[in-house]
Parts: structure tokens; sequence; C-alpha cells
């Protein structure tokens, strides 16, 4: 169980990996809301070819994307066909099925346009951006905030994602000796998921004094060093890519 | 001076457990003390002690002197504690992110930051390791990262709870080499354990802790054959030295 | 390493303590919610399996209250929306947020602050928790039910079928299990924790 890949992010050098989390951060926002706001059909090529340039010079290996995009293909597929169907409007001209609709299909395409440029952004992002550069982007970012304690939420991040492969780890362990003992025959599900849950809760929480012993013996103070980001030129050439192509689609 | 010395140390758990009572201990600078003891007589608790973790419910704790009251970071930059379960150790998301947590914790500058954690990895042997996930490193690999983690705070005094627990041969050769080395470097070292067998040889002094007392205190030679009263094993057979008392060869 | 750059840092350290036994706790639920999104149990009745991470966000509510807990949920969405694969099965993404189960996930937020709200008013009871959970299971499908149904253009009886009918099970097996494990753990959880 511990070998679900639970950050898609792939170590490599290139300009998007090497990239300041910041502008990247931007990128995402301005990429995702203008494939939100996309209408006309040369918008979304223009969106297109931008993530597939980007997917190009990211080199991330297409097996992995594919298998992420999987499951939206469903998801997808049904809202295509459920709005070819259902919204009114002329039939498709010499389509043998009449009940399907011009409008309701480009309306259903329009949907799948969108989400699919959505997740590839997103893809693209995740997969050149460390889990660290990004929790320290989050940080930067919540810094002018008033009343938010952005120190303490980028611990909360960090310690979320060390905790997690020690605790499946754990889990694992405990549903293998539980399999050894055929807990298959137990058919009732209150009882399944309480042989889960309880001792998966009573060992996590008597975790938690351990960790906070350990970082308190570390010293953890909130008052601590920043991280300290590069921008390149190739970076804001990236972000102005990013701006034109928002002010292509909302103007 | 002593660089670490408690007075009379006791703490006494809420439910009104003894957990440790009337310890006075001096540990010299340069020191390699262990401490036995079996299950539950106090030994974790009394080392949470010696950097502030726990707070006594009698006694004090003086590190170079100084009670570890008047500054209790500078006390836990000092003392550094490595603990028994490296999982609840480990904060980083890789081997260097973890070991730059203390440092950035003391508010360094970002070079300074970068500089010790360079140094603390290759002086543990981790520093190809430094992009890893924690999380894939083996169980030896783990404690010497822990350990890394510590020295990255420049400690004078290392305390190790029961650093061998867990690991297969190769893993406590790891381990044990790396604890030797600090010890010539000059690093006070206090190991906490019940595994004689394995570290002995390089101690200059073995403490016995009993039940939440200290029972025992005095060269590894003297003190070694009343171990079995207080449920550690002793390791030696007829004849032979306690220079024989370790996993390196 | 230079001596002057200590001088900065807090030397209070029992709040400290506090503020980082929270911080450790808010930590370790929304570790606890994420990965219930990938625990599927399987029900005796019906194709659906049942996955915990809802599970997680109403214990997340009887353990932390209403302030902790939403910010243990609002930290889960966050993560999810930042592209981390943390939401069930390991999707993410602001197109899972506002795809056709999104309403479920904001549903979450009412979920978890609504159990903490009620749960941690007054003296612990398993009548109030096990109200208190109701409650934010009916907040929780009262907006996911109609997403569903504006994303994916269904009728009211299909987006039902799609998105009520079959949980009700899981739902009330859920709810059972989050009560029996404040009835086991919170008694000792507040005295340790004090968190709320």
């Amino acid at each position: 169980m511990a070998e679900i890949t639970f950050f898609h992010y792939i170590h490599k050098d290139t300009v998007l990996h090497r990239m300041d989390g910041r502008l990247k951060l931007i990128c995402l926002l301005l990429l995702s809301l203008s494939a939100s706001f996309a209408s006309k059909l040369e918008h979304y090529l223009v969106l297109l070819f931008v993530v597939i340039f980007a997917l190009l010079i990211a080199k991330l290996p297409i097996k992995a994307l594919l298998k992420d995009i999987k499951f939206f293909g469903i998801i997808i597929l049904i809202v295509i066909v459920v709005d070819a169907f259902n919204i009114p409007g002329d039939p498709i001209p010499y389509f043998p099925v009449t009940s399907i609709s011009t409008k309701g299909l480009i309306t259903g395409l329009r949907f799948a346009g969108r989400l699919t440029i959505i997740i590839l952004v997103c893809a693209v992002i995740t997969g050149t951006t460390s889990l660290m550069t990004l929790r320290n982007v989050v940080e930067w970012f919540l810094r002018p905030i008033p009343f938010v304690p952005e120190v303490r939420i980028a611990t909360m991040i960090s310690l979320t994602f060390t905790l997690i492969p020690v605790i499946f780890d754990n889990l694992a362990e405990m549903m293998y000796a539980q399999k050894a003992r055929c807990v298959e025959l137990r058919k009732n599900p209150i009882e399944r998921i309480n042989f889960i849950v309880f001792p998966l809760l009573s060992q996590t929480l008597r975790k938690a004094d351990e960790i906070v012993y350990a970082m308190e013996a570390r010293c953890y103070s909130e008052v601590r060093t920043r991280a300290v980001f590069k921008t390149n030129k190739i970076d804001w050439l990236l972000l102005a890519i990013c701006i034109s192509v928002f002010l292509f689609v909302i103007l | 001076m002593p660089i670490v010395e408690t007075e009379n140390l006791t703490h006494i758990f809420p439910d009104g457990t003894i957990a440790i009572q009337d310890i006075s201990l001096k540990i010299n600078k340069g020191e390699f003390v262990v401490i036995a003891g079996a299950n539950g007589s106090g030994k974790t608790v009394f080392a949470r002690h010696l950097n502030g973790l726990l707070k006594p419910t009698k006694g004090s704790v003086l590190i170079d002197g100084k009670p570890i009251t008047e500054n209790i970071i500078e006390a836990r930059r000092k003392v550094g504690l490595v603990f028994q379960n490296p999982d609840s150790q480990i904060v980083g998301q890789t081997v260097a992110e973890d070991v730059a947590f203390g440092p950035e914790n003391l508010n360094l500058p970002a070079n300074q930051v970068k500089a010790v954690v360079k140094e603390s990895l290759e002086a543990v042997g981790l520093s190809r390791f430094s992009t890893r996930s924690p999380h894939t490193l083996s169980g030896g690999e783990k404690r010497k990262l822990a350990i890394a983690g510590i020295l990255a705070m420049k400690p004078k005094v290392i305390i190790f709870d029961e650093p061998f627990t867990g690991l297969d041969y190769p893993g406590v050769v790891q381990v044990l080499k790396q604890i030797v080395k600090l010890h010539n470097m000059g690093h006070t070292i206090l190991l906490i354990t019940h595994e004689l067998e394995k570290v002995l040889a390089h101690a200059d002094r073995l403490v016995i802790m009993h039940k939440g007392k200290l029972v025992e205190d005095g060269k590894p030679e003297d003190v070694i054959y009343h171990s079995e009263n207080y449920g550690v094993r002793m390791p030696l057979n007829d004849g032979q030295k306690v220079a024989t008392l370790t996993w390196l060869k | 390493m230079s001596q002057n750059q200590v001088t900065q840092m807090p030397t209070d350290t029992t709040t400290a303590n506090l503020n980082l036994r929270i911080t450790v706790y808010v930590a370790l639920f929304t570790a606890l919610i994420i990965i219930g999104g990938y625990i599927s149990v399987p029900l005796p009745l019906g194709p659906v399996p049942i996955v915990l991470a809802d599970l997680f966000v109403m214990v997340t509510g009887l353990f932390l209250g209403f302030k902790w807990g939403v910010t243990s949920v609002a930290l889960y969405l966050s993560l999810g929306a930042l592209g981390l694969p943390v939401f069930a099965s390991g999707t993410s993404g602001l197109a899972v947020l506002f795809g056709p189960t999104g309403g479920y996930l904001f549903g979450y937020l009412l979920l978890v602050a609504s159990v903490g709200f009620i749960a941690s008013k007054g003296k612990q009871s398993i009548i109030k928790n096990l109200t208190a959970l109701v409650i934010g299971n009916m907040l929780l499908y009262a907006i996911g039910v109609p997403w569903l149904k504006a994303v994916m253009n269904l009728s009211w009886a299909g987006a039902l079928a799609a998105g009520l009918t079959p949980f009700i099970p899981g739902i009330i097996i859920k709810i059972t299990v989050a009560a029996a494990l404040s009835r086991a753990f919170l008694p000792r959880f507040n005295d340790s924790a004090s968190v709320k």
C-alpha cells in the first residue's frame, strides 16, 4: 500500500522544474482561469497549444499522465453524453440519432475541453514542483495576509505529508496481520471498519506525543529561516506568456 | 565542571506513578556513558529531562553549570537527543530538508543553513541521499539521518535513546561506528540501551537504573557483574573482558 | 554559527508547547482524512464500497472541535486544490473541486464545522455526538446532491439515485463507528490535549 505515489513530482532538471515556484503558481491560476472563461474554439486551441508545449519542455512521462487522466475520462464522457441528449436544440445534420442536439454536443465538448486543460495544467505544475517548494510558495503567499499564521500552516503541510507514508505503513501491516487471521470471513461492515479504525486512531494519537517531543528537542520555533526563491529571465517570460493567454481569452 | 549535572531529579506523573526518583549524576566533558536498565526503569524519562522536554517534579538539571530553565533553547542546542523511533523524529520531505529543520528553527540565515546541512550529511555519510525521501531509507540510514539532524544544531552532548532497536547487523554496525566517531571527535555521549554486548567496550562509564532510581555507577568492568540484579543481561562469559563487548571488528 | 541569531527566538515554551501540539494534531487528522480516501471497505449490499474519508472528517470534528476541525478540512481542500493527489483514489485539482463531486468536498467543511460546533458544546454525551453527526451528514448531502444535479444536468430523481441512495447504508455505518470512536477515545484525548 505504501507504494502508492502520493506526489506526482518527478525530479528532473528542466526549465519548468527550475522555475520560481511563486510564478509557477500564478501561471497555474491564470491558465485555470483562462480555461474556465474560454468560449471560442480558438481559445481552446491556444490553451491546448500552451499546455502541450509545457508538457514537452517538462519532459514528464506520458504514461503516468494518462493514468491520471483515465479517471477524469469517464466523467468527461458522461458529461458529453448527458449534455448531448438533454440540452434541446436542432439535431445534428446527416446524423442518424436525432435526439442528440448540435447545441448539446457542443456544450458537452466545451465542458470536456475545459476540464482536460485544467487537469493537464495541474499535472504539469505538480509534476515539476516538489512538495517542499509548494509549501514554501504557500507560505510566501500567505505572509502578507494578516492573522494568518503562515509558518504554522507550512509546518502543518510538511507534517501531513511526512505522516502519510508512516501511517500508511502502519495501516498496511495491521491489515495484513488481520488478513493472516482471516478477517475476510467477517461480513459485518461495522466490525470490519472498527477493526481498521480503532487501532489506527489509537496508534496515531500516541504518535502525536512523540512527534511533539522530537520537534521540541530540535528547538521547533515559528520564527525560522525563510525560504530563498530565485527568479530567472525565462521565468518572467513564461509568466508573460500565461498573462497574454489570459488576456486573449477574456478580451 | 561537569557538562551535564542533575541534582535529586524526580519526576512523578499526574497519575501518581514515580518515573524517576532522586537521580544525581555528573557527566564530564568527553565522557562516553552507557545508561542501562530494564524496560520501565525510567531511562527515557531521565533522558528527556536533560534537554528540558520534561520538567522535573523536584530537583534540577544543570548544563555547563547553568540551570536548564535559564535558557531552554540554548540547552536544547547543546544537548541533542536522538529518539528511539526515527519515524517520529523525521519531519522533512527530503533528507536535506529534514536536517535543515533544526537550524531553520534557530533562524539561521539560509546560506548558513545550507552549509551546516551539507556538513552534517557528510559527517554521517548520507550526502548522496540528500534529495531522497527519508521514508525510503533503510533502518540504519534513518537512524543516521536522525543523528545528522541533531549534528546540524552543533551539540556538545548527544543522547542516544535505544539506538539499536529494530536494526539488523549491518545497521547496528553502521550506527555504532557513527557513535564512536562522534565520541572521537570530542562529543560527550550518553547512550541508553539494554544491549550491553553491542557497545560497552567503548564506554568509560556504566550507569544502571532500576525502578526509577540510579542504582549503580562506575567503571564498566566493576559495575557489569551486578547488572543481572536489575534486569539487564550480563553479557560476559567466564574470563571474557569488557573490551570484547562491541559489534565493531 | 553566530550566537546573535538565537536571541529572537521565543523562550516561553509552555504556550509554544500547546500550539505545537495543536499543529501536530491538525496535521495528523488531515493525514487521516487523506488516507481515508484510499481505504475502501466492501459492503455486503450494493455495488458501492465505503470510502473512509468522510468518516475521518466526522472524527476530526469530534476530536478537534470547530476551529481546528475546520482548519484541518480547509487544509485538506487547499492541498487538493494545489494539485496534490489527496482526494478519493488519488485525484486532485480544481477540476475535481469544481467537478460533479465537488459539492461533497465543500460539504466536508460544513460537516466538520457542524459536528465540531455541536459536539464541543457542553458536556460529552453519546446522544449529543450522534445528533451532531446526523445533522452534519444532512448538510453534507444537502450541498452534494444539488451540486451534482447542477454540474451533470441531471433530474432530481437521477441526482438522488446517483448521489444519495447508494450511500445511505454507508452513512449509517460511518455515523455508528464515529460515535463509537468518540466514546472510546474522546475522554482520554480531551484530558491530554485540551485542544478546544
